[in-house]
């Protein structure tokens, strides 16, 4: 099973907006999906500037962009993907 | 020519136990357009609001007297003829020690009562020989002259009483700590630890001296000021893109090619340098505390988030005492620890910065940067140039 990367954009933008959910976020995938998903934090994913997406924050999940990302939205995509493997 | 030396001066004082006031004053200036460097240090009789009163005179008028007088022992002669005895302890209002010195490590001190500074090059500790001025009208005053030259990596350190009189009548230290433990501590520090901040060695000093107290009390005031010439230890700061991305490749090779410590603050700067130097992003992952996560990138000191870690960093700039071992508390060690920091100041906006949902907090990059370099200018007495791209 190939892992799913989920990465936490940790920019101005994404924290200020994510309040202090994006540490817990980190912790609670790493340690609710270990060995199937590999989280990384960003310091910026560039995404903010672009207006093509809703909002921060932003976490993308292999290649999807998840806006307005909270921890329901992010686990929800996660576990999808997991079931569609 | 020789680079002209940075002067790292700073001080650090105990109270005596159970008083509200600091019997020893220490005070230092600068004075850029002549290279110069003027600093006293003075012990007042006895403890408390008295004694912080008399030495607090004594260091000020002392300083003002040198800083008007370029003959530092006739103005130190003069404070020396005029300070007044106690009438029931017979002994002088207040002793001082002082320092005139310039970035070419030329430096005159006079001693007039304090315990006689170390003078520390490579571990060892250097004696030389004082020109001794007795007073004229008192028994007793004498004044100690010297006049050295520094080199790079020099220190010297100066004390109060209360640091080579501590411990005294303990068990361990009947005749107390003594000239020869100061030197004993001093040169096991540096032989740990050989490029130790005035700032710290100083604290060091004063705790290790305040150890050797029975019940870890002062029973004096304690302070020691230390005086470290060096080569200038320099930091580059690099925040925010630059307006025209078409050089983004040219900043981050200045930034590579920066002779001294490096720092990044700001997400898509660090993705910038990442992106032009080829270099991974790595970590990500060191908790700090309520700002955004440090980051890691090879040859880069220090990576940060920009505007909130900033903001905290000149909160605690402020007020010292708050500082927390986060990003902004590192992106602050840094400061401190440097002497000449230039900061390369991206001024492309980035838009998401102007959402109205955002808290109002968050500022411009520009006025963040503006208050940090006053600060450290202002209070912190480093070396700015600030680059807007």
């Amino acid at each position: 099973m190939t892992k799913i990367n989920v990465k936490i954009c940790l920019g101005t933008t994404c924290f200020v907006m994510g309040g202090s959910k994006q540490q817990e976020l980190i912790e609670l995938v790493t340690r609710k999906y270990c060995g199937k998903v590999n989280v990384e934090s960003s310091a910026c994913l560039d995404l903010c500037r672009d207006n093509e997406f809703t909002g921060a924050p932003y976490v993308t999940v292999n290649e999807e962009v998840v806006p307005e990302a909270t921890i329901e939205k992010v686990t929800d995509i996660i576990e999808k993907k997991i079931n569609e493997q | 020519m020789e680079e002209s030396l940075f002067i790292d001066i700073d001080h650090f004082q105990r109270k005596k136990q159970g008083q509200n006031a600091y019997g020893d004053s220490f005070t230092s200036k600068r004075y850029p357009g002549e290279d110069r460097l003027i600093a006293v240090l003075s012990d007042g009789l006895g403890s408390g609001v008295k004694a912080s009163i008399l030495s607090r005179m004594t260091a000020t008028m002392v300083l003002k007297f040198a800083e008007a007088e370029r003959d530092l022992i006739k103005a130190t002669e003069i404070i020396m003829e005029s300070l007044p005895v106690c009438k029931v302890r017979k002994i002088s209002y207040a002793t001082f020690s002082v320092i005139d010195c310039n970035s070419d490590g030329n430096a005159k001190i006079v001693e007039e009562g304090n315990p006689q500074f170390l003078w520390v090059r490579n571990g060892k500790v250097l004696n030389t020989e004082p020109k001794v001025i007795t007073s004229r009208k008192f028994q007793n005053r004498h004044m100690q002259c010297y006049e050295i030259k520094m080199e790079s990596e020099d220190r010297l350190i100066f004390c109060s009483d209360g640091v080579t009189q501590s411990g005294l009548g303990s068990p361990g230290y009947k005749l107390g700590w003594r000239r020869s433990g100061l030197i004993g501590f001093v040169r096991e520090i540096l032989k740990k630890e050989p490029y130790i901040s005035s700032r710290q060695l100083s604290a060091e000093i004063v705790k290790e001296a305040e150890k050797k107290e029975i019940n870890k009390e002062a029973k004096d005031d304690i302070s020691s000021s230390v005086l470290y010439f060096r080569r200038p230890r320099k930091l580059i700061v690099f925040t925010g893109p630059p307006y025209h991305s078409e050089k983004d490749r040219e900043y981050a090779e200045m930034f590579a090619g920066f002779d001294g410590k490096k720092a990044i603050c700001g997400g898509t700067t660090t993705n910038l340098i990442s992106r032009e130097l080829n270099r991974p992003i790595t970590g990500g992952k060191i908790p700090s505390g309520n700002l955004p996560s440090i980051s890691e990138m090879e040859g880069v000191d220090l990576v940060t988030e920009g505007i909130l870690t900033m903001t905290k960093a000149v909160e605690y700039l402020e007020n010292p005492q708050k500082i927390q071992p986060d990003a902004a508390g590192k992106l602050v060690d840094l400061f401190l620890d440097s002497d000449c920091i230039d900061f390369m100041v991206g001024v492309k906006l980035n838009q998401a910065h102007y959402d109205p949902n955002l808290p109002i907090e968050l500022e411009i990059r520009k006025n963040v940067v503006k208050r940090m370099i006053k600060i450290l200018e202002e209070k912190y007495v480093k070396k700015i140039n600030v680059k807007f791209i």
